[in-house]
């Protein structure tokens, strides 16, 4: 038994408000530095622009932080919120929280959606949102009990390090005999040695009697929460929660809706995805069949051994039985491996329960860095998240560190000794535990691909030039696991995402590449209007996206716009309309995404990143950098110089060709980053103009001056 | 026979999944599940759906 004590600093007793229509109406702030609590109303103006979710995180962040102010700041504010539709049980994938705060790796807002229990706990407690601010030096757990209606401030001494045991023994401390009741938000050794920290989000399995847990992974917020002192974040809440625990505007048509979306996830996904039972592990050989895995740091995109990482081999790994991450969802994707013994580290020799993987994981810490074998991709997962470290930011800065070594870039003296060549398993998991201690290579490797490359670049001479091409970042973000040098819709949906190429704002690749929706530079952009609108309103109101288009409707083919499953966006703009009662329609959810979407953009800008020159893409995202890649797909490139530059290629050399090839790529990026800005509103440069905030109805005094500082006044 | 999204269809001896989506002759479609099995279209051609076989349509407009 872990030997720990925790000391009550501070006691704030609170009247929790009741929940009308999905909201709490008041926020709580926690300042970690004069360890002083309050709450704060939500106002009407709040819920009509911001929504909730995400959108109150950020209006939370702006008004928290000064351009001038760095992630490490003790000002820069960690915001966790629901939103008004989280804490549904009977609707599918409704029990998401929304994290927020500047970015260690971005220096600008970072966002990240995940499941377990902890945001609707923490609504239902009676608050709509958590921002929390100040430093401590003094390790902090911060207790939200809502049945007792108290915040408690602890003071904690020798916990455990890791957020695997750490989970479990907070669960059990603050349960009183029902775990089901607590949720537990921490980060681990990892988050606070590394700029890619993640947070774990758990929520108790009664059927495997353990804490499980979800990640909020992008952009270091992990990393901002250790900084704080802040050790752990823990919601109680009675478990027993219905449809009616939301208080909407009109139970039984919430009721009608959420049956309808819930009963038909019953029916098709055993038809579709089988997400019950693999997650998102369908993905991996698909990828691989059509050239977008990433492999080698993204220079292929498939792998003669990818199907040992494949959907046949985890469905035979994975523990059967429900694995929701909120109550009654019926996608429950997140599966875990039950009983896995790892080899190395300091559960080495020790049975665990692995929650994952799930496809970004796989491909991050597997197949882009030439690990074809699953068991150490699950050590991998479960060495990341114990840890507190992001397994895509984790896999992409390794990969690229890996062909550095292989391009002599870098060596044996700067590794440490270690051999970094792809599919060199022991090393992969040796950096992993050096990230979490701080130490050797793996501390720099924890800094991200961006320091990296002036890391290599100042200090061993390797060639900046060529990492600018192989570094899979930008904005400060290490890509996500998909390849994207055929679909120039997603170099788009990557690049032109507001927190750095992560593919929850838009995933194009299939309707681009596979399907061919949208053919024109117009239609691509119409896509990048529409689908990040949609995307973002997810995390606006405490949702998972994949019930929306990873189950369809079986005539969802004959529909007039089968991409956006527009069955599925009505039912959701009902379910919105049912909870809090403002009646919507599919183009008014649109409408809500923008204002906020608009909104962070303009954030950006005034943390100093908001314009074009931003949206730029390393190379290896465009097209082929090394001869290698070009001649190993020579005849698609080959015949795309020849068709859509009609270049006569014949007496060429490969290197003529590339430079060809990448004139041709580079200008088509910015052709639609024009065609792109122009469909949302913005000025060439991409800063929204004063008439779309003025449509938006975000043109607060701030934002206006923050558009003329920037010469926009129109 | 064989079952496509739960409704029998014929089988014949050296049935390839390209022939099968040609005579179901719908929209065009990406990747199929042959009972646990997923497979994409650049296998089509070569890839033949056993007697007895539940077939199912993956539109893949999702992932990510």
């Amino acid at each position: 038994m872990t030997d720990y004590r925790l000391t009550l600093g501070k006691t704030f007793a609170y009247q929790r408000p009741s929940i009308e229509r999905g909201y709490a109406n008041q926020t709580l702030h926690v300042d970690l530095s004069a360890l002083e609590v309050s709450t704060r109303p939500v106002t009407p103006q709040m819920k009509d622009l911001f929504i909730g979710g995400k959108g109150f995180d950020l209006w939370l962040l702006w008004n928290a932080v000064k351009p001038t102010t760095r992630w490490n700041d003790p000002e820069n504010a960690l915001c966790i919120a629901c939103g008004p539709l989280g804490g549904t049980p009977a609707y599918p994938g409704s029990g998401k929280s929304i994290a927020a705060t500047l970015s260690p790796l971005t220096g600008s807002v970072i966002d990240s959606n995940v499941g377990g229990y902890f945001g609707p706990y923490l609504k239902f407690s009676g608050f709509d949102a958590v921002e929390i601010q100040g430093k401590s030096q003094a390790d902090i757990v911060v207790y939200v009990d809502g049945i007792e209606q108290t915040v408690q401030v602890y003071s904690a001494m020798g916990l455990p390090e890791d957020a695997y045991t750490l989970s479990a023994v907070l669960t059990d401390h603050f349960a009183q005999g029902k775990p089901r009741n607590i949720s537990v938000v921490s980060a681990g050794p990892g988050a606070k040695n590394t700029f890619f920290g993640c947070l774990n989000f758990s929520w108790y399995d009664p059927k495997r009697q353990r804490a499980r847990y979800k990640q909020a992974g992008r952009g270091g917020i992990g990393t901002v929460f250790a900084d704080k002192g802040l050790r752990a974040l823990v919601a109680r809440w009675d478990a027993g929660i219905s449809v009616d625990t939301n208080r909407p505007a009109d139970r039984e048509r919430l009721k009608a809706v959420a049956k309808r979306h819930a009963r038909e996830i019953v029916a098709l996904d055993p038809k579709q995805n089988e997400m019950a039972v693999i997650g998102t592990t369908h993905l991996v050989t698909i990828m691989d069949d059509h050239d977008l895995l990433p492999t080698h740091n993204f220079r292929f995109g498939s792998h003669r051994e990818a199907a040992n990482l494949g959907q046949a081999v985890f469905r035979r790994l994975f523990d059967p039985g429900y694995d929701g991450c909120w109550m009654g969802c019926t996608v429950a994707c997140s599966h875990g491996v039950r009983d896995f013994v790892p080899l190395s580290g300091p559960y080495a020799g020790v049975k665990v329960f692995v929650d994952g993987p799930e496809y970004e994981t796989i491909a991050g810490c597997g197949s882009n860095l030439g690990i074809f074998d699953p068991h150490t991709v699950i050590e991998l997962n479960f060495y990341c998240d114990a840890y507190g470290l992001d397994t895509i930011s984790v896999g992409t800065a390794l990969a690229f560190a890996t062909e550095c070594f292989e391009l002599g870039l870098i060596t044996r003296e700067h590794t440490g000794g270690l051999d970094l060549y792809f599919g060199n398993r022991a090393a992969a998991l040796a950096i992993v535990h050096q990230m979490a201690r701080g130490e050797g290579f793996g501390a720099v490797v924890g800094q991200g691909v961006r320091r990296m490359k002036t890391h290599f670049a100042e200090r061993y001479g390797a060639d900046p030039k060529m990492m600018a091409d192989i570094g899979m970042e930008a904005k400060g973000l290490e890509f996500s696991e998909y390849m994207t040098k055929e679909s120039l819709a997603q170099q788009g949906g990557y690049g032109l995402a507001l927190k750095g190429p992560q593919h929850d704002e838009a995933w194009l690749i299939f309707l681009d590449m596979v399907h061919n929706f949208m053919p024109t530079f117009e239609q691509k952009a119409e896509a990048l209007h529409w689908f990040p609108m949609f995307r973002t309103w997810f995390s606006l109101c405490g949702l998972c996206k994949l019930p929306w288009n990873d189950i369809i409707p079986e005539d969802n083919k004959t529909t007039s716009e089968p991409a956006k499953v527009m069955k599925h966006v009505g039912w959701y703009a009902e379910y919105f309309s049912a909870v809090t009662g403002r009646e919507s329609a599919p183009d008014d959810l649109i409408r809500m995404s923008e204002a906020v979407y608009n909104f962070q953009r303009l954030f950006n800008l005034r943390m100093g990143f908001g314009r074009r020159a931003h949206d730029s893409l390393p190379y290896r995202a465009v097209g082929p950098v090394t001869e290698l890649e070009y001649e190993s797909r020579a005849e698609r490139y080959d015949k795309q110089l020849a068709d859509t530059c009609q270049a006569d290629i014949k007496n060429l050399s490969t290197a003529e060709k590339m430079a060809l090839l990448r004139m041709h790529r580079e200008q088509q990026y910015e052709t639609l980053k024009d065609a792109v800005y122009r469909r949302r509103g913005w000025t060439p440069e991409g800063i929204p103009t004063l008439a779309t905030v003025r449509r938006l109805k975000i043109d607060f005094p701030e934002v206006v001056a923050l558009l003329a500082a920037h010469g926009v006044t129109a | 026979m064989i079952r496509v999204g739960g409704k029998e269809h014929p089988w014949r001896p050296g049935l390839t999944v390209a022939a099968l989506l040609a005579e179901l002759s719908g929209p065009e479609c990406p990747v199929v599940r042959i009972d646990q099995t997923y497979v994409s279209r650049p296998h089509f051609d070569h890839t033949l759906v056993p007697d007895g076989a539940d077939v199912f349509l993956i539109p893949m407009i999702a992932g990510g």
